[in-house]
């Protein structure tokens, strides 16, 4: 009878003990995906108007490319030597509207904790001024010329293998800024940071060709976008092609009508517009998307806004009367290509002799692996093209004044250059710095400032060649003034 | 053996180990309550009245940054060849009867030490004396003209470095200052303290490393927005030199409330007061999760109706009536009304330098990287700052307490009004700064003498770059009116 009563209460106790652990493991649970990954959506100012939302809308890439917020804060006090140049990460040249928490095209979303990542604005937001006493305007949709993509890839791993990068140094850092609770404290001290840290490093040997001492630098507003797709995506081993290109203009999407045989991306590597917004966000994600179809509409949703968005009208005054001699030289030297059939098609590199970088630097086997890597998400899209490519796709010219420097490669710094034989051109100079030529169309790309700010390109390097495209460059000065004053109604 | 007396054995042990356990338990658990009750605590001074509490009130600095309160008293002895004259007075600090830290300093008791740090009111407090041998009255409000933040600054970097800042020479400091210290504060806290205050010194000291490379900015004067790059640890070698040495008045801080919405600071880059504030307090030491909001916000709600006191010598009123046509004419539509109505068309606005045409070192030291910067400061607060902006010019500033802000010009090269009537050409190109004698005639303080009781003023060089006396002239700005115009427009500018 005792011996039942004892059992009977150790029982009881055992199920006391049981239900309590059962309490705390519910409860650890429930803590651990709320701090961990309970996702919040972002403020409503995000999607205020379509632009907030292409600048700061998430397309779910906190999930695996984002960096912790706070994290992503100190980095640049903790390790500003690691920068290009003083200013925080301003010294990347991001986009950045002064009063707004983070660079255009850095999102920030809660998943668990704080996170920031990036969207399609980081690489497509342009700044330009009449002049360096005026604040810059922002315009969405156009290349990232500013931007110092290789900078930032850079910069993060760098800062990860760095020993200070240690929980002690954050946190302690982390402190001054803001008051975390204890369980976010513990929370960074023992996962974020380490997991963080060990993340950061693994990219390096996923990014060895930008630190390839034989190949320059991108500098500002380019990307070796093909070797990005084929490292990360393909999973392709490192060659020794190369070929930055300038960031292109995203807007008025509609004018590639892949009905009439027209193909996207420099090299025309792609089918059409929907894939290629697919497959550079899908770049930014790192990783399947978390939650396919809200990654879908966000997707669906940039296609329909990018395919209207016209291209930006040049601001400055245009002298009509030289426009209009300007146009009849166009018609006669330029249609053929940029106001034909022909527009939007590739033309074979021997007919257009600019720099073949580029073009080595992807092949038919990796569109094939590419798509099939797509098609096992479970995403549908035409996708890459499956083909040996051998020129450049003629290039509409909507909206072709903030497009500066020229050529895929932005190897020329303005129109009125691009105008001259290949060996008058400028064979260094210096991209990113914002201020406008309206004279020569382009960007400054020399003096103090420039210099300063912008990145050296120098034509001599591996993929910066600026020959070919020779074509209207034995016109007269006076037929070129008057054909660039054409190009800025464009 | 039977159940009963092992039973017995076992609560006899049982009791046994029980008054054990509180043997240790007991005096652990007192000893948390003194360490809890020594250490735990988090209390500043407060004062009853608002004006009290802006000369000696808490930011919330001393979390961060707080000099242990009798460190702070010993290191004008400890260190002493590395100021000026004795004491903290040496460097312009205003110490009033009965107080034991200059005005422009709080305390706070926290982690179990006394502390004491800057306020607001150290840079925005400053005395004025009416006639030579009278006692000097102090002005809450008006521009610090006698403090030099720069040699403050480079007190503290020197005497963390020097080989007396150690434990053995600040002791024997402190004991003669009778400071009663207990055991525990003199075998632990205080030399932990003091090796800890080294070290976070000397990191600032790295960090501030920019002001050796810098003209000595002169009592009254700081170089705010290069100081800023610090809070981000921006690289400052490597800041292009346009940026640097750009070294300006301290402002005045009265009547905040009509100024609402205008551009503040010199370059009128904010327009937010409340957020304008909270940068300043950095400058007192604090940081986001350490401010504290409601003592600041006790100091900004002093300052929204905080009144200059009126000029303090006769005004000539036929002259004034004069010089109040000729201000209406060239002055108001950029300067307001009067001195307490600030309406006009460009007032709070920025004038383009090339109007303006002053000194530019102050307007290039505040960048556009510098700016989008700020704009993560208080990231995860209802009050991040959202409304700092890159100008291209200098605002136009309301000017009431005028009097009390000589030297003129945001970069304090001229040194009175009558002067900045004049064109550039004709200001004093070196003169004297840091007197606290008012020269009620020319509508400034006394610039012209060098040297007063053993007392050496500020020679200040208007041929250094960012100490220019450039601008502000021509027929507009009223450089050619007649003398007599021009007197009589400064005797209206006193009514001010």
């Amino acid at each position: 009878m005792a011996a039942r009563y004892e059992s009977g209460r150790t029982a009881g106790a055992f199920m006391v003990f049981l239900l309590l652990l059962l309490l705390v493991g519910a409860v650890g649970a429930y803590v651990a995906w709320d701090r961990g990954f309970r996702e919040h959506p972002q403020p409503d100012w995000v999607r205020a108007t379509p632009e907030m939302r292409f600048k700061y809308g998430s397309l779910g890439a906190e999930n695996d490319a984002g960096i912790p917020y706070w994290i992503f804060y100190v980095l640049p006090r903790m390790f500003p030597e690691k920068l290009p140049g003083p200013g925080g990460y301003a010294a990347l040249g991001v986009p950045w509207e002064q009063g707004q928490e983070l660079p255009v095209g850095f999102t920030k979303k809660t998943i668990g904790f704080p996170r920031v990542a990036n969207n399609c604005a980081v690489c497509h937001t342009a700044t330009y001024r009449a002049k360096p006493d005026e604040a810059p305007i922002f315009v969405v949709a156009s290349p990232g010329h500013t931007t110092n993509v290789e900078g930032f890839f850079r910069f993060l791993i760098d800062c990860a293998k760095d020993p200070r990068f240690n929980a002690d140094n954050l946190m302690s850092e982390i402190n001054l800024v803001t008051k975390l609770d204890v369980i976010d404290k513990l929370l960074y001290r023992f996962f974020v940071i380490p997991i963080t840290k060990k993340r950061l490093i693994e990219r390096e040997a996923q990014f060895a060709w930008i630190y390839r001492k034989d190949f320059p630098d991108w500098g500002r507003g380019r990307d070796d976008a093909m070797n990005l797709t084929k490292y990360f995506m393909v999973k392709q081993p490192m060659d020794d092609t190369f070929g930055p290109t300038d960031m292109p203009s995203i807007w008025n999407l509609q004018k590639y009508r892949a009905d009439q045989g027209m193909f996207m991306n420099f090299a025309g590597d792609s089918h059409d517009a929907y894939s290629v917004i697919i497959d550079s966000a899908l770049g930014l994600l790192g990783a399947p998307p978390a939650h396919k179809q809200e990654f879908l509409d966000e997707v669906a949703w940039l296609h329909e806004y990018l395919t209207k968005l016209p291209a930006p009208k040049y601001p400055f005054p245009i002298d009509a009367a030289q426009a209009e001699i300007g146009k009849e030289v166009f018609a006669k030297n330029c249609a053929t290509c940029h106001a034909s059939a022909r527009t939007g098609t590739p033309i074979p590199l021997a007919e257009i002799g600019t720099d073949r970088n580029r073009l080595d630097s992807w092949n038919k086997n990796a569109a094939v692996i590419a798509n099939k890597v797509v098609t096992d998400m479970g995403i549908q899209r035409k996708g890459l093209v499956e083909a040996t490519l051998d020129g450049y796709i003629a290039a509409f010219l909507d909206g072709i004044w903030l497009r500066a420097p020229y050529l895929h490669n932005g190897s020329v710094p303005s129109l009125r250059d691009l105008l001259e034989p290949a060996a008058s051109r400028p064979t260094t100079f210096y991209r990113g710095y914002d201020v406008y030529d309206p004279v020569k169309v382009g960007f400054v790309t020399e003096g103090a400032e420039a210099e300063r700010l912008g990145s050296k390109l120098d034509v001599g390097q591996k993929a910066n060649g600026n020959q070919g495209h020779e074509f209207g460059t034995s016109l007269s000065a006076s037929e070129k003034d008057a054909l660039v004053e054409y190009l800025k109604t464009l | 053996m039977d159940r009963q007396s092992d039973a017995q054995r076992a609560a006899r042990w049982r009791g046994r180990f029980l008054a054990l356990l509180a043997l240790i338990l007991v005096p652990v658990f007192l000893l948390g309550i003194y360490l809890f009750q020594r250490f735990g605590g988090d209390t500043p001074v407060d004062y009853a009245s608002a004006e009290e509490h802006f000369k000696y009130g808490s930011t919330g600095g001393e979390h961060e940054m707080g000099f242990p309160y009798w460190i702070w008293r010993a290191l004008p002895q400890v260190c002493a060849e590395h100021l000026p004259g004795p004491g903290y007075e040496s460097l312009g600090m205003i110490f009033e009867p009965g107080k034991d830290v200059p005005v422009g300093t709080s305390k706070r008791r926290y982690q179990g030490v006394d502390r004491v740090f800057l306020n607001c009111a150290v840079c925005h407090s400053s005395t004025v004396r009416t006639e030579k041998g009278k006692p000097p009255m102090v002005v809450t409000g008006m521009p610090a003209n006698n403090f030099d933040i720069m040699k403050f600054q480079k007190f503290f970097f020197a005497c963390a470095a020097d080989p007396r800042f150690r434990k053995e020479y600040v002791m024997a400091e402190i004991d003669r200052l009778d400071a009663n210290l207990d055991l525990l504060d003199r075998i632990v806290v205080y030399p932990v303290a003091i090796a800890i205050m080294r070290e976070r010194v000397l990191t600032l000291a790295g960090r501030f490393d920019w002001i050796n490379r810098q003209q000595e900015w002169g009592p009254g004067r700081v170089d705010t927005f290069n100081s800023a790059k610090v809070i981000f640890n921006f690289p400052m070698d490597n800041l292009p030199a346009q940026e640097m040495s750009a070294p300006a008045d301290f402002p005045s801080i009265w009547n905040q409330k009509p100024r609402q919405g205008m551009n503040l600071h010199w370059d009128g880059n904010n327009s937010l007061v409340e957020e304008r504030n909270k940068s300043a307090a950095f400058g007192t030491g604090t940081t986001p999760p350490t401010i504290d909001i409601e003592r600041i916000k006790r100091v900004e709600d002093w300052l929204l109706e905080a009144k200059p006191p009126a000029f303090p010598f006769p005004v000539n009123a036929e002259q004034s009536a004069k010089g109040g046509a000729l201000y209406k004419q060239y002055c108001a539509e950029c300067h307001g009304a009067s001195g307490s109505d600030f309406g006009g068309e460009y007032v709070g606005k920025v004038t383009p330098i090339a109007g303006i045409a002053t000194d530019r070192r102050r307007l290039d030291s505040y960048t556009p990287e510098l700016a989008v910067n700020q704009g993560t400061l208080y990231a995860g607060y209802p009050w991040r700052f959202t409304h700092f902006r890159k100008t291209f010019g200098y605002a136009n500033m309301p000017l009431d307490g005028l009097w009390l802000r000589a030297p003129y010009l945001h970069n304090g090269s001229v040194p009175t009004l009558r002067d900045l009537l004049e064109p550039a050409e004709m200001r004093p190109k070196v003169f004297y700064r840091g007197n606290t004698l008012y020269d009620p005639a020319r509508v400034g303080f006394v610039s012209n003498v060098a040297e007063e009781d053993g007392k050496l003023y500020f020679e200040f060089d208007t041929r250094i770059d960012g100490n220019t006396n450039v601008g502000h002239e021509g027929k507009a700005y009223g450089t050619e009116l007649s003398a007599d115009d021009k007197s009589a427009l400064v005797e209206f500018l006193k009514t001010f």
